[in-house]
């Protein structure tokens, strides 16, 4: 079966950049959106000579049309592969991220943009560091590499839960102040507090937050019984005894961490796209048109 | 009371941090979750992994512990008794399985009262048994040794003052038919023999419950005179005298010839305290067996040996227990997510 999927996208503000591409760019150059006229003599362009807005113009003087070219960007995907990403009911997380790099690969070859991935868990991964490169056959590496380490049973051994953040600090410094399309995909499990420092980092770009949770940890078990339960990082364990009540708790919880998601968020005016479970192309494509501009 | 604790095998201890084991972090059973602060805080669901671990450290230890055989060692305790030392000496031969007279008897016809004798009254030595069972029952406070005998004497219990212990062995007296023999002398050297190594701590009593006697040759019957007076016992002899058995208290000079009015004029000639009762029917043997207990009750001393307890059942049932508690948590556990 064919899983590659699409989706389109597009960058709410204007990019610089001289390569062409799809979106809008602040560069002038061959494109259509007209900007302005110039003097032929500040821009020898005599293809784009305006006649009527020459004879038009009060002062006499040949003048030119002056276009936008529109732009490529860089797409980025800044991937966490933390233990928790190995979590899934069914599948790993990780095989769901793989999919989405793949369609993102995809879907950015298609537009002519650039694609790379970074990766982090307690640190940057430097292993699994893709640049920026126009090429179609770069979504498949990306996924391949990311579904060779969703094989590989990782527990780490006693983390705070602090940790995840200094990975995702330590690769986003690398993209501080570039722009471009960035997408952040995790589970964000871990505290909130220093996301907000995060995403200044990237304040040039736009950031879509990918959270990407699997129906086992959003939905409880709907078997009354016993869970005896470890935390992937931390290693911690819990035991839980599976009741309607607490299936009210747990569901309760959920909602109030996408809340809290949604909010810290929105100080940022993003709007996170949650995946869960399966990535579906046409909901990302959709989280996109429905994007102000 | 201290607890005195032992071990039979005490190496068996070495396996005891094994019961550390469950509360190793890798399990197998359980379920990877990405993200535990997320899922709620389960006061009930923790004190249930906090009593699984429990149980399942407990199940090992207790295994463990139980291997090692743990048991209270054995002791000596010393106990005051009130009451007397009695020696319930009964005769297990073949004549104690015939019948007592029945309580009318006075009233059959002598031509058929053999016969009515054959086959109505109760079994002697089951008569016998079961008031000799109340006595003891009914004498809390005295220390009894139980001892059959027949050609020879068989010492059934030591001196104790347990009389369940005693009432058991007066009931086991009725297993099976009774044996040939009948040798009152030598079961009386034995029985009062039981006294010989103990300190005189109250009053002795040998009490005798056959259905006849035997003729006592010289040397046996000054060993018994000795023996009494040595360890000054006073005897009873409860006769329980069947149809065409003579009675004691016949006056005839010749009757010396019968073993039974023998041994009674030896038991009166001697110098300790001798009573015989006569019991033809169970009225008279109850009668008997209450005017006994009427008799002396003096405070005794003694040390009781206190066998070895074994714990390990214990430890057994209680890994069991254990184990029945983590099977039945783990057929409600929950295997996979999905």
């Amino acid at each position: 079966m064919d899983t590659r999927q699409e989706f389109h996208y597009r960058i709410p503000s204007r990019v610089r950049g001289q390569r062409p591409g799809s979106h809008l760019g602040s560069s002038i150059g061959a494109g259509q959106e007209f900007v302005a006229h110039m003097s032929l003599y500040d821009r020898p362009d005599p293809r784009r000579l305006d006649l009527r807005a020459s004879l038009r113009a009060l002062t006499d003087e040949w003048l030119v049309r002056v276009n936008r070219q529109r732009a490529g960007v860089a797409v980025r995907a800044i991937v966490d592969v933390s233990a928790s990403m190995n979590f899934g009911g069914q599948r790993p997380k990780l095989h769901v991220v793989a999919d989405f790099i793949e369609a993102l690969g995809l879907s950015a070859f298609r537009v002519g943009d650039a694609v790379g991935m970074m990766a982090f868990d307690t640190e940057e991964r430097a292993d699994l560091f893709v640049p920026a490169r126009v090429s179609r056959g770069m979504g498949s590496i990306m996924a391949a590499s990311l579904r060779d380490v969703a094989g590989v049973a990782q527990i780490t051994g006693a983390c705070d839960s602090a940790t995840g953040l200094e990975g995702l600090e330590a690769a986003a410094s690398h993209l501080a102040g570039q722009q471009g399309l960035i997408f952040i995909v995790s589970d964000f499990h871990w505290p909130l507090e220093r996301l907000g420092a995060v995403l200044d980092l990237f304040a040039h770009a736009s950031v879509v937050p990918v959270i990407v949770w699997d129906p086992a940890e959003t939905e409880p078990p709907e078997r009354n019984a016993l869970a005896s339960i470890r935390d992937a990082e931390s290693g911690a364990r819990r035991t839980l005894w599976l009741r309607p009540r607490l299936r009210q708790q747990w569901r309760r919880a959920v909602a109030q961490r996408r809340a809290e998601l949604n909010a810290s968020f929105a100080t940022h005016a993003i709007r996170p796209f949650y995946v869960e479970g399966a990535f579906d192309g046409d909901a990302l494509s959709r989280y996109f048109f429905e994007a102000e501009v | 009371m201290s607890i005195n604790l032992d071990f039979s095998h005490p190496w068996a201890l070495l396996l005891l941090p094994l019961a550390a084991l469950p509360l190793l972090w890798a399990r197998s059973d359980t379920l990877l979750f990405s993200y535990l602060p997320w899922l709620p805080a389960d006061p009930a669901g923790r004190i249930v992994g906090w009593l699984r671990s429990a149980f399942a450290v407990l199940a090992i230890a207790s295994i463990v512990a139980g291997l090692a055989g743990p048991g209270r060692p054995q002791t000596q305790v010393a106990r005051t008794g009130r009451g007397a030392e009695i020696v319930v000496l009964i005769d297990r031969s073949r004549s104690m399985d015939e019948r007592m007279l029945p309580s009318n008897w006075r009233t059959i016809d002598p031509i058929v009262r053999t016969q009515q004798a054959w086959n109505r009254g109760p079994q002697k030595s089951k008569t016998a048994r079961d008031l000799l069972s109340k006595f003891v029952a009914q004498r809390a406070d005295d220390r009894f040794a139980l001892m059959f005998f027949s050609a020879g004497p068989l010492p059934v219990v030591n001196f104790t003052q347990h009389d369940d212990v005693v009432l058991a062995g007066i009931t086991a007296g009725g297993t099976g038919p009774g044996l040939s023999s009948t040798d009152v002398g030598r079961a009386l050297i034995a029985a009062i023999a039981e006294f010989d190594l103990r300190e005189y701590s109250g009053s002795r009593i040998v009490l005798l419950v056959s259905d006849g006697g035997a003729q006592l040759d010289p040397p046996t019957r000054k060993r018994i005179a000795a023996g009494l007076a040595r360890n000054r016992i006073a005897l009873y002899w409860l006769y329980l005298r069947s149809i065409n058995s003579p009675s004691l208290d016949s006056q005839d000079p010749q009757s010396d010839a019968v073993a039974e009015i023998a041994m009674h004029h030896f038991f009166q000639s001697l110098s300790t305290p001798y009573h015989a009762y006569q019991a033809a029917e169970p009225k008279d043997l109850a009668q008997a067996v209450a005017d006994v207990g009427r008799q002396q009750n003096l405070p005794l001393d003694y040390l009781e040996r206190i066998p070895r307890r074994d714990y390990d059942r214990l430890c057994f049932g209680l890994g069991a227990f254990s184990c029945v508690m983590l099977l039945s948590f783990g057929a409600v556990q929950l295997r996979g997510w999905s």
